[in-house]
């Protein structure tokens, strides 16, 4: 099971965003809106997911869609769980 | 006794490795022999390990921190750099140890140096009483996948053709080698960190401590090193499993 706060929590960790993540929402837009989320720090987050819900991110899974919003992000990871 | 740079004949060069004798007031615990992590994680790693044999030192082991072949200030390059040669040289650290007269405390890995730790064990049995594994890589598929994303991350917001970890992959099957982060991965080396992970568990004999650093006190440990230890509990190896919250490093 992944969760918006498990993703919030995910994303303070990794991008060191502190206490703004708690304001964070499933609508909170993330890559292109939050200038912490650049293409190195995208990596990190992935890895960070793999080892956190015990899933490996194929290439081809990787877009703006799934990391738009820490909705879409939560989805993806979802989906990933119930495969 | 002061600490001690010295030179290893290893069967692949020269090894170059440093000893923290065990303070003299301390109780006589044996050696450890650091196996360190991947690639710039060596180096990024480097402080702490350092921080972490000094306090050992005070605890009463004695540490020999040894840097592989193809890394650190060891001979030999990167790019030729073998699993099984790196197994090879933490047994060369076994036999110099013996050679010294110090009694061997165990194995300290950490990341894929945990992964190489265990293997190590397992080539070693007998050899290796204790295994202290800090934050293991349990499955080298995942972690050379994670490896190879460095360098599609790196061409992300460039305008040339975008690299995948599958054309990566493509280029190490076809017996390119790749450079990753500056680092020149060998088609033979990918091959043997892709095939590595923590499914055979050590020798039963081999007390293992496991630690994992987590961000904040109700992070869950991770379910990959969860699985792993319940897995290697159930064949009669006895495992401690600590979490330790802490900033990566």
């Amino acid at each position: 099971m992944a969760t918006i706060d498990d993703m919030k929590a995910i994303l303070r960790d990794t991008l060191q965003l502190g206490d703004r993540a708690s304001n964070f929402d499933a609508s909170t837009p993330l890559f292109g809106s939050l200038p912490e989320l650049d293409s190195m720090a995208v990596v990190t987050l992935i890895t960070a997911i793999e080892e956190r819900f015990d899933i490996m991110v194929e290439d081809d899974e990787i877009s703006a869609e799934v990391f738009e919003t820490v909705g879409s992000l939560t989805d993806f990871v979802a989906g990933k769980l119930a495969a | 006794m002061a600490i001690q740079p010295v030179l290893i004949e290893g069967p692949n060069g020269p090894l170059f490795a440093i000893h923290h004798p065990p303070a003299e007031n301390a109780p006589e615990r044996g050696d450890l022999i650091y196996v360190p992590p991947f690639a710039e994680e060596m180096n990024q790693a480097r402080r702490m390990a350092a921080m972490q044999a000094r306090r050992l030192v005070h605890a009463g082991y004695g540490v020999l921190l040894l840097d592989p072949a193809g890394t650190g200030d060891s001979g030999g390059d990167f790019a030729d750099a073998r699993w099984d040669g790196w197994l090879e040289d933490i047994a060369a650290g076994l036999d110099w140890l013996e050679g010294r007269g110090r009694p061997l405390a165990g194995l300290w890995g950490l990341r894929l140096g945990g992964l190489l730790a265990v293997a190590a064990a397992r080539a070693n049995p007998a050899r290796v009483p204790r295994l202290l594994l800090w934050q293991p890589v349990t499955s080298g598929r995942t972690f050379l996948n994670q490896f190879l994303r460095l360098r599609v991350a790196a061409g992300l917001s460039g305008d040339g053709e975008r690299e995948t970890t599958a054309t990566l992959r493509a280029a190490l099957a076809a017996g390119e080698p790749v450079e990753i982060a500056g680092y020149p991965l060998a088609p033979a080396l990918a091959a043997a960190i892709e095939g590595a992970d923590l499914t055979v568990p050590p020798p039963e004999a081999c007390a293992v401590a496991w630690l994992d650093m987590v961000a904040s006190p109700d992070s869950p440990p991770p379910p990959a090193s969860a699985r792993t230890i319940a897995a290697w509990r159930e064949a009669g190896v006895s495992v401690a499993h600590r979490t330790v919250v802490g900033e990566p490093f």
